[in-house]
């Protein structure tokens, strides 16, 4: 179970997260969703150790996250896919996949090589373009890229930042549908950053909902979902 | 502007204050003293253009050194060649000086930080094949004599005997000053808070409408001014060719300006007296250890380095701020 | 004809030597975003200490190995000591601006300069002293000829390109050496794949010390040794990092040999003296011309 009691983190005098207090459970994707500059990123930063926190707690199966370094975070089994694509356009495919799993090849040798093997299943076209510079790859194939460097390696817990940007319907369906899958297959859980409302609340088993910094509503996905009053005044439809 | 007249006419408090205090100093001091604090005053005006440069548009030059030469040899030849008196001779320094820094902002303008500061020392350790490509003019490895001549008959009669450090000190005193009074206006005018404006944010400094690259370029003309009038007292001192001004006279320039304090004129006052002294404080402090010839040699480089990393990593920005906060304490 | 042999023998073997520094730099530039004015002063101590053990009576090749070994230890040092605490605190202060962090990295290098020069003065004296090359310095004779190249020549070259090939194969086909990359281009993204970026460049400056002090070990036989001697060569290894564009390894090694080539024209048919006017010209032709190397990406340089 992920659990966040009292976070506060800012920019310098800017207040981005003004006292978030909510729980994800172990197993199910939660959504968190808010309109532009909510500070749904900044939470998956603070979360994975890129950004400081100013107060409060966060916890994951009961590993204290705050203080460490997104290396050791990592470690702990939680895998942060940042905002836009984040892969590195000038290694190859397989080379940013293999990057993903760079910290287990020591202790897991055998399974770094599953792992790898069960990305190409997962998203059979980057296996097409396993030697191909990541900077050619179209933006839907980035997003698989980037979401497989991170489940590389194998995490328990994954933070998925607006996997929906720049991406048509169909291919962010696509995507959502694999991390659906996978999280019923292998009990993964999900934090699902996202714009697009229906969509996440579509797949997600629970939402967080997100206004300046501060969580106006966290529910169940399905009543959300019916609740248009708190869409229309939160998310403006 | 009525604030501005009030600091105008306390940086003329200060300016003269700061002459008098010179010349009571020059009166009473030894002549190797007097040499010394001769130089205090021409490398001040040296530090002065890594101030300007450096801490206030944040450009980094490992060239100064060069253009002090550029400004001592300027000099050199306007006295050899055209007869003319040594001040005539300081004018053309600053002029010659400020166009080779014109050049040097042009290439500057497109360059940030290592590049620039790799360049420029490129051109530091160029000056010595110039000097040696064109032997017949600059006077090759030797260099060209020049010197400071006497002082004039209305200073001897106010002061009595005047000995030739003494008088190398009087004559540089007032070109300081006005280096000093010089870089105070600009350090408060418009200009400044341009130059401050690219340093602490390029992109945004652009976007309020400042011309980034001519401002760089402008720059580089006003501190490369500075350099050329140090370099071309410092070579009044006797000699003007490459010993004189070798790649370390740069970094002696940098150092005294990081310590001191890179963004004040008291740093750089207090940057350029450390330099001069240090050695000799050195040699007094560690003359009861009768150290070898070897270590003693080396010792003031030593205590330099470590100086200039413990200011750089603790207290970036140097003596003078560090006096500045324990005051407003 | 001859006279040109000559030239080019020379100018590959220097050419050699500057690719290695050229190396050394820009393996630090792209780990960390340091232009490391200090590496040449790292290497000169480490060739004072295989000088020392060689003068105490060990073999060339027992010095040899430590003086890589101290090469690694001291840019690691460095890394460790002085340019952590640097980024540490780069947001606050004085580093607070933009081009301050910039400059600033390169003041903290050249006071190491400075202690890394003053120190060695004080413990291996001011006088010069001579290095001793592992094979003999005759002309190569082959089918009854002289070549115009000597035996060291050839060892120089074979060492540099085995050390060229050493690390290509340990950047594209070891873990670390794609750490390193991921390291390099993209720090962000390389910490959350779990790489520690920390002990990443510290590892890019133990590198670039080995890296340098093999260049200072080639170098000083046909040099004198003196706590100043090697300033000259990272100049020339900084100007061929640039040609070839900064950020690239195989554009730095290509930098190392034109200037190597270059310098030796300079010298076999104009005068040695003028060899740093010739490379200034040159370091600014290219910088006006092509601003990123001639094998630079098109990112332009100013911020
Ligand atoms: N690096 C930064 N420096 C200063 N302020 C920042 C920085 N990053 C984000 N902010 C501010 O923090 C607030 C939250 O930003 P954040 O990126 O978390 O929003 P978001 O909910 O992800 O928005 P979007 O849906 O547009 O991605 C915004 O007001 C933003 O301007
Ligand atoms: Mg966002």
């Amino acid at each position: 179970m992920l659990e966040i009691r009292n976070l506060i983190a800012s920019y310098g005098p800017v207040l981005a997260i003004r006292d978030i207090s909510f729980t994800a459970d172990a197993g199910k994707i939660t959504t968190v969703i808010g309109a532009n500059g909510a500070g749904k990123s900044t939470l998956l930063r603070v979360i994975s150790g890129l950004e400081p926190a100013t107060s409060g707690s966060i916890t994951w199966q009961g590993h204290s996250l705050l203080n460490k370094t997104p290396e050791a975070i990592v470690r702990l089994g939680v895998a942060h896919v940042p905002e836009g694509h984040a892969v590195i356009a000038s290694l190859t495919v397989a080379e940013n996949i293999e990057m993903g799993a760079l910290f287990r090849r020591r202790a897991h040798k055998q399974d770094v090589r599953v792992a790898i093997s069960e990305m190409y299943a997962l998203f059979p076209r980057l296996e097409e373009r396993r030697n191909q510079l990541a900077g050619t790859l179209s933006g839907g194939e980035r997003q698989m890229l980037a979401i497989s460097r991170a489940l590389v390696s194998r995490p328990s817990l994954l933070l998925l930042d607006e996997p929906s940007l720049g991406l048509a319907p169909l291919v962010v369906e696509q995507i959502i549908a694999t991390i659906k899958q996978l999280c019923i297959s292998t009990g993964l859980s999900v934090l699902l950053v996202e714009q697009n409302a229906n969509t996440a609340l579509a797949v997600a088993d629970h939402g967080v909902l997100l206004s300046l910094g501060s969580v106006v509503a966290d529910q169940p996905a399905s009543l959300m979902r019916a609740d248009s009053a708190l869409r229309s005044a939160y998310l403006g439809y | 502007m009525f604030k501005y007249k009030r600091t105008g006419i306390r940086n003329l408090a200060i300016a003269l204050i700061f002459t008098v205090a010179i010349i009571a100093l020059g009166a009473i001091l030894d002549p190797y003293n007097q040499g010394q604090l001769a130089v205090v005053s021409m490398l001040f005006i040296g530090v002065l253009s890594v101030t300007l440069l450096t801490g206030t548009s944040g450009q980094i030059s490992l060239g100064q050194g060069a253009l002090m030469a550029v400004g001592g040899y300027a000099s050199a030849l306007t006295i050899l060649n055209l007869g003319l008196s040594i001040w005539f001779a300081l004018v053309m320094a600053i002029i010659v000086s400020a166009l080779a820094g014109l050049l040097l902002g042009f290439a500057a303008a497109r360059l940030t930080g290592p590049y620039l500061a790799g360049t420029t020392l490129v051109l530091a350790l160029a000056l010595p094949s110039l000097a040696i490509r064109f032997e017949s003019v600059l006077g090759g490895d030797v260099g060209l004599n020049v010197d400071f001549g006497n002082p004039p008959a209305w200073l001897v009669s106010a002061f009595g005997e005047i000995g030739y450090e003494q008088w190398q000190l009087y004559a540089t005193v007032p070109l300081t000053c006005l280096a000093l009074l010089a870089t105070a206006n600009i350090l408060s005018s418009r200009t400044g808070r341009m130059w401050r404006a690219i340093r602490d944010h390029e992109s945004a400094a652009s976007l309020m409408g400042i011309n980034v690259s001519n401002n760089k370029i402008f720059t580089f003309v006003v501190s490369s001014g500075f350099a050329g009038l140090s370099g071309a007292l410092y070579g009044l001192r006797g000699i003007v060719g490459p010993s004189v001004y070798p790649i370390s006279l740069s970094l002696l320039l940098l150092t005294g300006a990081i310590l001191g304090g890179l963004r004040s004129i008291a740093g750089a006052l207090i940057g350029s007296a450390l330099v001069v002294f240090l050695p000799d404080l050195i040699e007094w402090a560690t003359r009861p250890l009768a150290l070898s010839e070897q270590i003693g040699n080396y010792l003031p480089g030593l205590i330099g380095g470590v100086l200039l990393h413990l200011t750089v990593i603790l207290n970036p920005g140097g003596i003078a701020h560090a006096l500045h906060r324990h005051k407003n304490k | 004809m001859d006279t040109a042999l000559t030239t080019l023998f020379l100018g590959t073997t220097r050419g050699a030597v500057f690719a290695l520094v050229a190396m050394g730099l820009v393996l630090v530039w792209r780990g960390a975003g340091i232009v490391n004015f200090a590496q040449m002063g790292q290497a000169m101590f480490s060739t004072y200490i295989a000088s020392s053990l060689i003068i105490s009576g060990h073999g060339y090749w027992f010095a040899f190995a430590t003086a890589l070994i101290a090469g690694a230890l001291l840019g690691a040092l460095v890394d460790v000591a002085v340019m952590r605490p640097l980024t540490k605190r780069s947001h606050s202060g004085i580093l607070a601006s933009e081009s301050m962090r910039a400059t600033v990295p390169v003041i903290a290098s050249l006071g190491i300069l400075g202690i890394l020069q003053s120190l060695a003065g004080m413990l291996w004296a001011a006088e010069e002293r001579g290095f001793p090359s592992p094979v003999s310095d005759v002309a190569v004779k082959a089918f009854g000829k002289t070549a115009p190249f000597t035996n060291f020549d050839l060892f120089i070259i074979i060492v540099v390109l085995l050390t060229l090939a050493a690390t290509t194969l340990f950047f594209t086909k070891t873990g670390m050496g794609l750490a390193m990359r991921a390291t390099a281009l993209n720090p962000e993204v390389a910490r959350l794949s779990g790489i520690r970026i920390g002990r990443v460049r510290t590892l890019s400056w133990a590198i670039s010390g080995v890296a340098s002090s093999l260049a200072g070990l080639l170098i000083t036989p046909s040099a004198n040794l003196s706590p100043n001697t090697l300033d000259l060569i990272l100049i020339v290894g900084f100007t061929a990092a640039v040609v070839g564009g900064l950020e690239s390894l195989p554009g730095s090694v290509v930098g190392g040999f034109i200037l190597g080539l270059l310098i030796a024209v300079v010298n076999v048919y104009d005068a040695p003296d003028d060899v740093f006017l010739a490379l200034l010209i040159f370091l600014l032709v290219v910088l006006i011309v092509k601003p990123g190397g001639l094998f630079g990406s098109k990112r332009v340089r100013n911020v």
